[in-house]
């Protein structure tokens, strides 16, 4: 009997446990952080900065915010940075559930997640673009004559192109084009499934591999593959030179069937870059990345995002990211300093 | 009452709630996934919902049969390859090896037992992808798309199972007592022969108990298994199509699922199939091993 009780009693203890965590699923903001009153930006602050900030998010903006955090760091020693890449989708989740104070998503962000508390200020720009492997039968063909929207639709999307000879026109190589897309909920699928006519990510077809560097990887490795990366992992930091074993299949813009010389700008990274800031290479696969937080930023984290705005901006073009034009970064600031 | 005695009562039923706990925690997982799927459950018959094909969120069709399809074909695959080999190394090890050889294997496979999900994962897109469609798929001539198959899953995930089945499996044969053996042994029986209609005969039970073991945690082994299987939303027909097991779905659409309507709701059904088929997989093996007991089979 009393041990009947007593069962009973942790029952519904723990029942009212489990609605309580069930019905706040997506958490309490921020909670965890130190609440530290930041010094305004222009001038240098009079308090010492300190705390955590923890980032997730996508693959795309996790080299960049590498180096913005430790650029930060030296400024201000006593902020740590915990940051880690899973998609723009996991950076969306976590920031929202209250698991990360910021989250870098490189996509646009939805009204519904607009309207659950994301709150998101565009720092930066890259692009997507089509990776082939380098041993591919069809290479010079392709670097040649490089592949229209219509072209990689027909790959990505319809399914009605399935051999190498059927995309470049060489009716006698009959090489099946192995199709390879990200498993993972990213901004990178999303930006190219809008880019081959307002998809989602779901209509990719293809086999799904997980995260930027596991898509790499898998067209490195397969000579039939076709993928699609970030520019940033599409390229190799070092030497500016796509990363060995991945070559880019460039865009034949005007659809004339050969790559012009205003549209061949594959070569390097700087290359690339230049076109997406002058908008040769057209957006999307080009987009904004963005920093989201549940609500409107305070303490260190708003000083971060500020800075980024900021200083933080000559780390950009060197980093292989393109600077945003000067009134959507004046936008950006204006929304961290407006007090909504 | 004196304090003695009271401690003894508060300590017995701290360790009595601790149980309690533990057991209701499943319930409470099925209470609260019930929950949280019951919108997607109301829009739609679950027969639909198990039994569709059509998998497009942004269009409302959920459909979790290529999901259920992927998960059974990628575990069964797991044990096919898992069960003959991890007996016969702990026949092998607790009959056969000498103890140094023994005292050596064993922190080896227990090692494999540590090891994370996403190491298992990487060298599974290292190595296993790269072995199925470089050497294996074409030896078979057998069209693979660039070897991420159900094939590659189920490799990576037997050998997760391995260090589970085996250390139990052995533990429980070496603890068949030493005078049933002799005793065979001393009828002219041979050492297979006594292994075989002897240890094994009495260890039945626990082996299965074993598999069951390895096997329960097979079913939610997430990141190794969706780092090779192919993720493609189609029903799998060889083991050489990519899949998409329940575990895989969860971990990689679980970002997006707050902007689409129902999306939640249809993770969180996920989850639900998941435990279940899991809870139907125990529940049977469970009845065998009672029937096992009884000496049935």
């Amino acid at each position: 009997m009393n041990r009947k009780i007593l069962i009973t009693a942790i029952t519904v203890v723990l029942a009212v446990f489990i609605v309580a965590t069930l019905s706040g699923f997506v958490g309490k903001p921020g909670a965890g952080t130190q609440n530290i009153p930041s010094g305004d930006a222009q001038t240098p602050a009079v308090e010492e900065l300190e705390g955590t900030i923890r980032i997730s998010g996508a693959f795309a903006m996790y080299p960049m915010m590498l180096i913005w955090s430790e650029e930060y760091r030296t400024l201000h020693p006593k902020v740590k940075f915990d940051i880690s890449a899973g998609g723009a989708g996991k950076g969306m989740a976590d920031t929202l559930g209250g698991l990360v104070d910021i989250g870098m998503v490189s996509r646009a962000i939805t009204p519904a997640e607009e309207e659950k508390g994301a709150y998101w200020i565009a720092v930066t720009k890259d692009a997507v673009v089509p990776t082939v492997n380098s041993n591919n039968p069809a290479l010079a063909q392709l670097k040649k004559s490089g592949l229209t929207r219509d072209e990689f639709e027909q790959i990505y999307i319809t399914g009605t192109i399935r051999t190498w000879g059927q995309a470049t026109g060489e009716t006698s190589n009959n090489d099946k084009i192995n199709v390879y897309t990200r498993s993972d909920a990213a901004g990178a699928p999303e930006t190219w499934a809008k880019y081959l006519g307002n998809y989602t990510q779901e209509e990719l077809k293809g086999v799904g591999v997980n995260g930027d560097p596991g898509l790499a990887e898998a067209v490195r490795q397969d000579k039939l593959g076709i993928g699609y990366n970030n520019v940033n992992f599409a390229y190799n930091l070092n030497s500016r030179k796509p990363v060995e074993g991945i070559e880019i299949i460039p865009l034949d813009l005007n659809e004339n069937g050969k790559i012009d010389p205003e549209e061949n700008f594959y070569g390097t990274l700087d290359e690339i870059v230049e076109a997406i800031g002058n908008d040769k290479f057209p957006s999307p696969p080009a987009r904004d990345l963005n920093l989201v937080t549940k609500g409107k930023p305070t303490g260190i984290e708003e000083d971060f995002i500020k800075w980024i705005l900021t200083d933080g901006q000559k780390f950009i073009p060197e980093s292989g990211y393109i600077v945003l034009p000067q009134d959507k970064i004046n936008e950006g600031i204006e929304k961290v300093d407006s007090s909504a | 009452m004196n304090i003695r005695r009271l401690k003894d009562s508060i300590s017995s039923r701290l360790m009595l709630a601790a149980t309690a706990f533990a057991c209701l925690l499943f319930f409470f997982m099925l209470v609260g996934l019930y929950y949280r799927a019951s919108p997607i459950l109301s829009t739609e018959p679950i027969f639909d919902l198990l039994f569709s094909k059509e998998w497009s969120p942004n269009a409302g069709k959920f459909g979790f049969f290529p999901f259920i399809m992927g998960t059974l074909w990628v575990t069964g695959l797991a044990i096919v390859i898992a069960v003959p080999i991890s007996l016969l190394s702990s026949i092998y090890l607790s009959e056969y090896a000498d103890s140094s050889l023994r005292a050596a294997a064993n922190p080896l496979i227990d090692l494999l037992a540590g090891i994370p999900s996403v190491v298992y994962g990487l060298w599974g897109v290292i190595a296993v992808v790269p072995f199925i469609r470089n050497i294996f798929a074409p030896a078979l001539g057998v069209e693979t798309i660039g070897g991420y198959s159900i094939l590659a899953g189920g490799i990576v995930l037997s050998i997760m199972v391995f260090p589970i089945i085996i250390s139990i499996t052995s533990e429980v044969m070496r603890s068949v007592s030493q005078d049933l053996r002799e005793v065979s042994l001393s009828v002219g029986a041979t050492k297979w022969q006594t292994i075989k209609h002897v240890v094994l005969r009495k260890a039945k039970p626990g082996i299965f108990a074993a598999i069951i073991l390895g096997f329960s945690r097979a079913f939610g082994e997430t990141m190794a298994v969706l780092m090779v299987v192919g993720n493609v939303y189609r029903v799998p027909s060889s083991i050489f199509d990519p899949a998409y097991p329940l575990p895989a779905l969860i971990a990689n659409t679980f970002g997006e699922m707050m902007s689409i309507p129902l999306y939640d709701s249809a993770i969180m059904l996920a989850a639900l199939l998941l435990l279940i088929v899991v809870m139907i997989f125990n529940i049977l093996a469970r009845m065998v091993l009672i029937k096992i007991e009884k000496g049935v089979i």
